[in-house]
């Protein structure tokens, strides 16, 4: 059965063309490219992504309050490691954030691309409750579907693949 | 996934959806016609990122959640096929699938919490896979490899694909998603082998399908 699901030409199809504008910095989330355009290193240089706090909510949602960095009913306090200050400007450290969260990423130095997994405490309501896990993702007509939307219907979601 | 959309026809409740979600990193090209042929009515979806995937802790596909009118999952993570298919080519076959899915599938749509397929809080969230740190990584892995392939930087892509498989090389998904892109493909030698470990270590290929046949 030599040959059987292979499409070695799609294995890289597309041109070379930039991720993003020359000294921009990229993030993944979810599935979803977000392009910065001022954030800092940190003092030990590539392994900190200092942020715009207004940045923080077209990232993960997460948006800045007096009670800290919240989410739905979720509330992790601010503390002096979160929030950072160079030469009098004020920085959200994200990769400080995720470390706390134990969200994990990777960094691609070169091409300045930060890929961020699901942060585990989104997901505490599927694994101790069995709530199905809130998602967001197009379909093929482009209309976005999210769970929350399929409440009132029963639903059957099923992976497939032509592999 | 025509079998799914007789199923969807047959079943023909309003307050019953199917998202039928593609993880084939050809992308629209290759999964696109394959719904059209299909001429599939439910809630298609193409998702080379495995977004939903990773949401359920999914490692195989093809694999299901069934998420009743509050949100709750009530079966997670089977082996999920509608039906028993055979492949077949000059010099073997396979045959796989089995034929009590659909009507329990059916009977859930039916009676709802009173269906004797649905499982309790305590069995579904015990078959929710644990992943490891390492393995919830690959994930990150896995995106930045795609947004290469899609900006043509090929050596980039290979090295996050081959990341991705280190860091969680239970995933049957990465492994032959990458496998697909190869000249032998999803099926050959190489997956064969991998195949033979399961059966060898009597590891399961799925989790087992917690259903009388």
């Amino acid at each position: 059965m030599a040959a059987f699901l292979a499409y070695p030409e799609l294995r890289h199809p597309f041109e070379a063309k930039p991720i993003h504008a020359e000294g921009s910095t990229s993030v993944l989330y979810q599935g979803r490219q977000i392009t910065l355009t001022e954030t800092g290193s940190g003092t030990d240089s590539n392994q900190s992504l200092l942020i715009n706090s207004e940045d923080l909510k077209r990232i993960n949602g997460f948006e800045l309050k007096p009670e800290g960095a919240c989410y739905a009913d979720m509330c992790i306090p601010l503390t002096n490691k979160l929030q950072v200050t160079q030469e009098g400007k004020q920085w959200f450290d994200l990769t400080a954030f995720a470390d706390l969260l134990e969200q994990p990423y990777v960094f691609d130095a070169e091409s300045n691309v930060w890929s961020f997994s699901e942060i585990p405490a989104k997901r505490d309501n599927m694994m101790v409750n069995g709530l199905a896990p809130d998602f967001e993702i197009p379909d093929r007509q482009g209309n976005v579907i999210r769970m929350t939307d399929l409440k009132g219907k029963k639903a059957l979601i099923v992976t497939w693949s032509s592999w | 996934m025509p079998v799914w959309q007789q199923v969807y026809e047959e079943i023909n409740d309003p307050d019953f959806v199917i998202l039928c979600v593609a993880e084939d990193t050809g992308g629209e090209a290759v999964a696109g016609p394959i719904f059209d042929a299909a001429n599939a009515t439910y809630i298609q979806i193409v998702d080379t990122n495995h977004i939903i995937s990773s949401a359920f802790n999914f490692v195989n596909v093809p694999s299901a959640a069934w998420v009743d009118e509050e949100g709750r999952i009530v079966r997670i993570d089977e082996g999920t096929y509608a039906k028993v298919h055979e492949l077949r080519d000059e010099t073997r076959s396979i045959t796989f699938g089995n034929d009590v899915y659909t009507p329990a599938l059916r009977d859930w749509v039916e009676k709802g919490s009173n269906s004797e397929y649905v499982q309790s809080i305590e069995t579904v969230t015990g078959n929710i896979r644990a992943l490891s740190f390492e393995q919830q990584k690959a994930d990150a892995a896995f995106r930045l490899a795609n947004l290469f392939r899609d900006h043509g930087l090929t050596e980039k892509a290979e090295h996050y694909w081959n990341l991705t498989q280190t860091l969680n090389p239970e995933s049957i998904n990465f492994f032959r998603q990458n496998l697909t892109l190869s000249e032998e493909g999803s099926a050959g030698e190489t997956f064969m082998t991998r195949r033979g470990e399961y059966e060898s270590q009597k590891k399961d290929y799925y989790r087992p399908l917690d259903m009388d046949s």
